[in-house]
């Protein structure tokens, strides 16, 4: 039997589990009394009716990072040269580039497509795979672009606070978009046969390493200076998801690129603060 | 985007040294209705201030000296510029109510030797740091200053400082790093801590002494 079609169906299986699994086992957190007001707004706004099915994952997946990833990724940093380690990222990301062209055009942001569309180009051929990201000194830089923002941009509600088991922090709205991220991503598609596959249990992996690593400090600096770790990374998670969505909100760039009037397309891409993560 | 920002003028600052600063600043007043001149002051102020410490706070970071130096350097300006006990209060949102007088000066205080802590510690890590301004937008809770900071080996990031001058003298009462507020952040840790231990001040005091002795 080919291993293919087994190992997209037990992907599969394992979105489903994970994206539905909160919800069958949820044990619910209790509501403070309405004689108390003020505790009745926090719980409001903390929006984690799930939060102690979440703890749990969220345990689950500390042990298992605590014991596996954490110290791959300490390996991975310690054992490559940064330079490496850079360009292992610029091909992640490259390989990442066409689900984020999707995403602008579906976000109705054409020039942030056209900077994808450049990016991948470039970076494919000149930057060799991916491995270079020439595109970004040349005045197209990468920008977040992915399923969630898509969906937030459509109007759709992000829902309570989900902690996925693997995946860590998300929402309804979050794991919707990755699930529709996977489908649309050719590279879940192309392809058959054990090569395919060991290429991409190893980008799986590479972009877990790449990802873990890029958090070490992060996440250590995290984890012993808060109280409450958990509720921290809640914190963290939904602020910068929705600074990412307003960025995308607000990057009214002008249709005319900036180095369309100047000489040098070298020069200062001129675009609003805010409006591009460089 | 704060609606304030479309009409109020705000230039965009690159390389920002103090005189192109007040020189666009200036223009920026001088294009201006009176009423619209009286809002931009506070914004040229802060963007003064900000741009004063983090000159002072690079200077000490990637200075010559020693740990213990640039760490003592950085408690000076720290005490100088940062409104800590607004952030404090802040932090602790709606306990800050229910907190005795007695608990509040407690908690002010070791919530400065933690935050002095937790910056200056780190001190090391943020060698060959630059920073320039960008531009400010005027908040409803004061002046949000955007700077771009650079680190050697790392992508540039956003970082805004929320200035204002509610405690007498401007005064930063926030920083936010790539969207994400510390103050709030902290707030919210504060507060899941505090629903843990039945809402008592007391418990969150206690684990602040832990963090101020074992840091």
């Amino acid at each position: 039997m080919p291993v293919s079609p087994r190992r997209q169906k037990l992907s599969w299986l394992a979105l489903a589990v994970t994206v539905a699994g909160p919800l069958f086992l949820s044990a619910c957190a209790t509501p403070p009394p309405a004689s108390d007001p003020d505790a009745l707004a926090d719980f409001r706004e903390t929006n984690d009716p799930l939060e102690p099915t979440n703890r749990v994952f969220y345990a689950v997946n500390n042990g298992i990072d605590k014991v596996v990833l954490r110290p791959l990724a300490i390996g991975y940093r310690a054992v490559l040269p940064e330079t490496v380690r850079s360009h292992t990222h610029n091909v992640l990301v490259n390989l990442g580039t066409p689900v984020q062209l999707f995403n602008d055009m579906l976000e109705a942001r054409p020039r942030r497509a056209g900077d994808s569309l450049m990016r991948l180009l470039l970076n494919t051929t000149v930057g060799v795979g991916g491995v270079f990201d020439v595109a970004s000194d040349l005045g197209w830089p990468d920008h977040d672009s992915d399923g969630g923002i898509t969906l937030a941009l459509w109007g759709i509600p992000n829902g309570p606070y989900l902690f996925l088991p693997i995946f860590g922090p998300s929402s309804p709205r979050e794991a919707t978009g990755m699930g529709v991220d996977y489908v649309v991503n050719p590279l879940s598609w192309i392809g058959r046969g054990p090569t395919v596959d060991a290429l991409g249990y190893s980008k799986t992996g590479l972009s877990a390493l790449d990802a873990r690593a890029a958090v070490l400090d992060d996440l250590d600096k995290i984890t012993s200076q808060a109280l409450d770790p958990y509720a921290t990374i809640r914190s963290l998670y939904r602020q910068r998801r929705a600074s990412q969505i307003d960025t995308v909100r607000e990057g009214d760039q002008a249709t005319v690129p900036a180095w369309f009037s100047s000489v040098a397309p070298a020069a200062s891409p001129a675009t609003p603060v805010g409006a591009t993560k460089p | 985007m704060n609606p304030e920002f479309e009409t109020a003028p705000q230039p965009m600052l690159n390389d920002l040294t103090r005189r192109s600063l007040l020189g666009s600043a200036f223009i920026a007043l001088a294009a201006l209705p009176l009423t619209r001149a009286a809002q931009a002051q506070p914004a040229e102020q802060a963007a003064v201030f900000i741009e004063k410490t983090v000159r002072e706070l690079t200077a000490a970071v990637n200075s010559g000296n020693s740990t213990k130096d640039k760490a003592s350097a950085l408690q000076t300006i720290i005490d100088r510029a940062v409104d800590v006990n607004s952030v404090g209060r802040f932090c602790l949102g709606r306990f800050w109510r229910l907190a005795s007088p007695a608990e509040q000066a407690e908690y002010i205080d070791l919530f400065h030797r933690v935050l002095v802590q937790n910056i200056t510690g780190k001190v090391g890590d943020y060698q060959g740091v630059s920073i320039t301004l960008v531009r400010t937008v005027p908040r409803e809770d004061g002046v949000a200053v955007t700077t771009t900071v650079t680190r050697p080996n790392s992508a540039p990031s956003r970082v805004d400082w929320l200035v204002n001058a509610e405690s007498g003298e401007l005064r930063i009462v926030d920083v936010i790093a790539e969207g994400t507020s510390l103050r709030l952040t902290q707030r919210n840790d504060y507060a899941s801590y505090l629903s843990r231990n039945n809402n008592s001040v007391r418990a969150l005091i206690d684990a602040l002494k832990q963090q101020a002795a074992t840091g």
